[in-house]
């Protein structure tokens, strides 16, 4: 019985002449179902004999699961990594060298903001699949009613939030962890998550302007529910958007869509702003964030892989991409393919864009994050200085694990 | 009096969790995310549609009733083997056997993460579930050959040796005598072994990778909250219908897994 | 059943003399498989273990292979390091508050239990059933939703009382508090499994044992002190061992509620070989900290042997 069972347990590879199996792993809630199925259906048709397997994987523990792919024997075809990820794993030998490729992808044309972190040494591993950066999306019905329009500076900001924080509705809801918000709250002060030091690196929560930005953060979380001690993705917080009077929150434009699904009725109410910087003329600092799209070594259809990027990094689901998600297209000549009010107020905001410390350890900061620790007793009453030199010893001592 | 007042409490303690997970997956979702929370709901059978009819439901069922029943069935064969030589015969080494078994018992599994990662890959089993099966089964067995032992040594072995005095041979013996004797101690022993193979997470996680589709039960769960975003209620009758074979086989033995451990320990 | 709860003998059959020669190989076939598959997957894995302790072995290594040795560097990194000393502190305070709380508990449900009529037992053990088949992953978000510091029920409860302080209390902001809530969680979570096997095991004491102390006049607490633990002794050390080793390794709970924070507050020794191995990458230093752990838990288990087998 037991050796019957663990004789049917092995999964068989198909027969030959069959149609070849490319593996595509796509993150969660980066496009939506209805886009991942049109892609594939016109793939297979271009494509004859060969079948997509797209599948959709969790944020939660990525790092770890796309590293025991990398490693293992059979990886899946492409793999879709956030661009500060790609570092590390082009530094650990287990990606394809995608140099020769570049210009067949028109990567002349390729935003800096992703094709920079995803080469390492010269060498192309990462192809550049979409950027996008955060904005503030607000409920027009409910700044109706405060009497309040979308600000433009960081005063403006607060006096509004605090005007439409009464009774059941709340300002704004921001997680208490929330820190890629801080980080431009940061870089507003003209501080940073990081810097470096002679060789190394060291953190830099505890200087002045960066605890600055975080006196900010705590004024702006006192203006809403936001729980102090949990991210953005504990509870979702579009599914708590969708579901209270909350007339703002920080996030990708895409966002919206997810609100909508959850709850239809906010279809014609959402809004969105570029996060206010400190005066008029520039737009608050923001986190460009992005993904980009890999080829294991250890995956078993190069040249099908290979297809598959160039595909989905193409014009054509480049635009589609920035339709119906509201991202930013990986090229710069398609700046303009999206022209909704999420998209506009994305582009306004990406002018002020920053990148993480460029360390291919910064990975490892992320991992078991320390800025959220620190976020969450600041919020909490600990005094920030304190919390933030705490915090600076975990970052320095992570950028600087020695390889 | 103050004895049932006690158990009324040990009683409402240890249950309330369970009924919390049980009463939320039954709960309208606009119930769930009131201030105010309802002890009693006004049932909806909503979330058990939204966790059956989730994509691969049912095949992360069958795979984690795979790996847990085949793990178990495997090692209660073997156990039972090793446990007749241990509790019936005395033969060179049988001590040092003993203290194997003992250091098996207690080694932290999750230390083995990563080599068992290398060993599996190396041999090509990364992605199979015969992997986690053959896991489950090293998991299981150091309890089961100890708890078997206890068993066997409760039977008396006058019986067996009647048996070849008629002139049956060992095997025989065991098959005729001893076995049906057995029968109730190896279905505790495998009802132990089987939550624990069925609660495993870390292995499960870390080995299968690319078929998402072979994932087991709680690693499946695990993801749950962030698949349904606040869908707790959906969460939750995932996780209700997660424990209900658990709980069925485990009223039908209860008193006897309990003895089984009993008999394995007094004997220690 | 009854067979059972009276004790099993303890006396080894009397095998004849030529039958046992003639049989002296059955034993090691019958134990064959079991010794083989130890050896494989579990040996095994210990040896490539620690082989991995004494390399440079990061993700690199674990891809293309060939790492190289480097002896005890690993090893002087850890044990230099007073973050890891303070963590083995942690896990050992962590691991004797629970067992504590457990056996205790245990003890007082198990012998609650002997003391119930037939209703009122059933009650408790089904309770008690329920909470043991939970699974351990709904158990644990149960756990984290119970003390959610929005919509969770233990501020809505608090609050209620008049402590209004609790309106959106942060519980897991605390170390004390997230500590406190791991160890009410596992200890939840074990006190099933140790209540009823006590229990199991109270039963198997001969009535007459009690009856005829009741006779001398012995009071509740003496009987339990002079018979209840001299005669359950065997059963207190294996329950005691299982949860020791339990706790110890608790994983998934911690990672699950707090990954080892807030801070540092509850990273115990596997939650820190976690962290090193997967979130830092450092394969090597993560076996090094798990083969020290294996070898603590050996030694730690193994001098309770002895001082048992000793009495």
């Amino acid at each position: 019985m037991a050796v019957a069972l663990l004789a049917g347990c092995g999964a068989s590879e198909p027969a030959d002449g069959g149609p070849v199996t490319v593996d595509v792993w796509l993150m969660r809630d980066s496009t939506t179902d209805d886009f991942t199925a049109r892609f594939k259906e016109d793939f297979e048709k271009n494509n004859p004999g060969v079948r997509l397997d797209i599948q959709i994987q969790e944020w939660d523990g990525i790092g770890p699961r796309v590293v025991s792919a990398l490693a293992g024997n059979d990886a899946p075809d492409v793999i879709e990594v956030g661009n500060t990820q790609v570092a590390q794993y082009a530094a650990s030998g287990g990606l394809t060298d995608l140099t020769s490729k570049v210009d067949d992808l028109a990567g002349r044309d390729w935003i800096p903001g992703l094709r920079d972190p995803g080469a390492l040494d010269g060498k192309q591993y990462g192809i550049p699949y979409y950027a996008a950066n955060r904005v503030v999306i607000y409920r027009k019905d409910l700044f109706e009613q405060a009497g309040v329009t979308p600000p433009k500076t960081r005063a403006e900001w607060l006096a509004a939030t605090e005007k439409l924080n009464q009774g059941a509705v709340q300002g704004i809801y921001l997680p208490g962890q929330m820190w890629y918000a801080l980080a431009g709250f940061i870089w507003d002060e003209g501080g940073d998550l990081a810097v470096r030091d002679g060789t190394g690196w060291k953190g830099a929560l505890a200087t002045p302007q960066a605890l600055a930005g975080a006196d900010f953060y705590k004024r702006l979380q006192a203006l809403g529910k936001g729980p102090k001690d949990s991210d953005e993705a504990k509870p979702q917080q579009s599914d708590v958007f969708a579901g209270g009077e909350v007339a703002q929150m920080i996030a990708v434009p895409g966002a919206a869509k997810l609100i909508t699904k959850a709850n239809p009725a906010l279809a014609d109410k959402l809004g969105f702003f570029p996060i206010p910087g400190k005066t008029a003329d520039l737009p608050g600092a923001v986190f460009t964030g992005g993904s980009d799209l890999i080829i294991p070594v250890a995956a078993a259809q190069q040249e099908e892989a290979y297809q598959v990027v160039k595909s989905l990094t193409g014009q054509k689901w480049q635009t589609e991409l920035a339709r119906t998600m509201n991202y930013v297209p990986n090229r710069t000549s398609l700046a303009q393919a999206a022209t909704d009010p999420g998209a506009q107020a994305m582009a306004a905001g990406a002018r002020n864009g920053h990148g993480t410390p460029n360390s291919p350890n910064w990975a490892a900061v992320e991992a078991r994050n320390p800025i959220k620790d620190y976020l969450t007793k600041m919020l909490t009453g600990a005094d920030p200085a304190t919390a933030a030199r705490e915090a600076d010893a975990v970052i320095t001592a992570a950028l600087n694990t020695g390889r | 009096m103050t004895k049932r007042f006690l158990a009324l409490i040990v009683f409402s303690v240890s249950v309330f969790p369970v009924y919390w997970m049980v009463l939320t997956a039954f709960k309208p979702t606009r119930e769930i995310q009131s201030a105010t929370p309802a002890f009693w709901p006004s049932f909806t059978l909503e979330h058990f549609g939204t966790a059956v009819s989730a994509a691969g439901f049912w095949s992360f069922w069958r795979n984690s009733l795979l790996v847990a029943v085949g793990g178990v069935l495997l090692s209660l064969v073997v156990a039972s083997l090793a446990a007749f030589a241990v509790a019936r015969m005395r033969w060179k080494g049988r001590k040092a056997f003993i203290l194997m078994i003992f250091v098996a018992q207690m080694t932290p599994w999750e230390a083995l993460l990563i080599p068992m990662y290398v060993i599996a890959r190396d041999t090509d089993m990364l992605d199979k579930l015969s992997m986690l099966t053959l896991i489950y089964f090293m998991i299981t067995l150091p309890f089961t050959v100890v708890t078997l032992r206890g068993f066997i040594e409760a039977i008396p072995a006058e019986l067996e040796e009647a048996a070849l005095v008629d002139g049956a041979s060992r095997i025989t013996a065991f098959r005729r005598v001893v076995f049906p004797l057995l029968a109730p101690g190896l279905l505790a022993t495998s009802l132990f072994g089987f939550i624990t193979a069925w609660n495993e997470f870390a292995f499960a996680n870390l080995l299968i990778i690319k078929d998402l589709d072979d994932r087991t039960l709680p690693v499946w769960l695990s993801s749950f909250s962030s698949t349904f975003g606040t869908d707790w209620g959906a969460t939750m009758a995932a996780a209700t219908l997660f424990m209900l074979p658990v709980l069925v086989v485990f009223l039908i033995l209860q008193g006897r897994v309990t003895a089984g451990i009993t008999a394995g320990a007094v004997k220690g | 059943m009854t067979a059972l709860r009276t004790g099993p003998a303890l006396e080894v059959p009397p095998v004849p003399r030529a039958r046992a020669r003639r049989i002296t190989i059955w034993p090691y076939l019958l134990v064959a498989p079991t010794v083989l598959a130890t050896a494989y997957l579990l040996v095994y894995p210990l040896v490539r273990n620690v082989v991995m302790s004494l390399q440079r072995f990061g993700v690199g290594e674990l891809i293309r292979g060939g790492a190289d040795f480097v002896w005890f560097a690993n090893y002087v990194e850890i044990l230099a390091d007073p973050q890891f000393w303070a963590v083995v502190r942690r896990t050992f305070v962590f691991t004797v508050v629970n067992v504590v709380l457990i056996m205790v508990l245990s003890t007082a449900v198990a012998l609650l239990l002997t003391g119930l009529g037939r209703w009122a037992r059933l009650m408790v053990m089904g309770g008690l059933v329920l909470t043991w088949a939970m699974p351990i992953i709904a158990a644990t978000t149960v756990f984290q939703w119970l003390f959610a510091s929005q919509l969770g029920l233990v501020n809505w409860v608090l609050v209620r009382l008049g402590f209004d302080q609790f309106e959106g209390y942060t519980w897991f902001a605390s170390g004390t508090a997230t500590f406190g809530i791991l160890v009410a969680l596992i200890v939840w979570q074990s006190v099933p499994f140790a209540a009823l096997v006590l229990y199991a095991a109270m039963t198997t004491v001969p009535a007459e044992l009690y009856e005829s102390a009741k006779i001398d006049g012995a009071s509740g607490t003496r009987m339990f002190l002079s018979i209840t633990v001299p005669v359950l002794r065997p059963m207190f050390g294996l329950v005691l061992c299982l949860e020791v080793i339990w706790v110890f390794k608790a994983f998934v709970q911690i990672w699950a509620i707090s990954q080892g924070g807030p801070g540092e507050a509850t990273t115990t020794l596997p939650v820190y070989a976690f962290q090193v191995a997967q979130a830092l990458h450092r394969f090597d230093l993560g076996a090094a900290i798990s083969t020290v752990t294996v070898l603590m838990l050996t030694v730690v288990l193994l001098a309770y042997v002895r001082t048992e087998k000793a009495r």
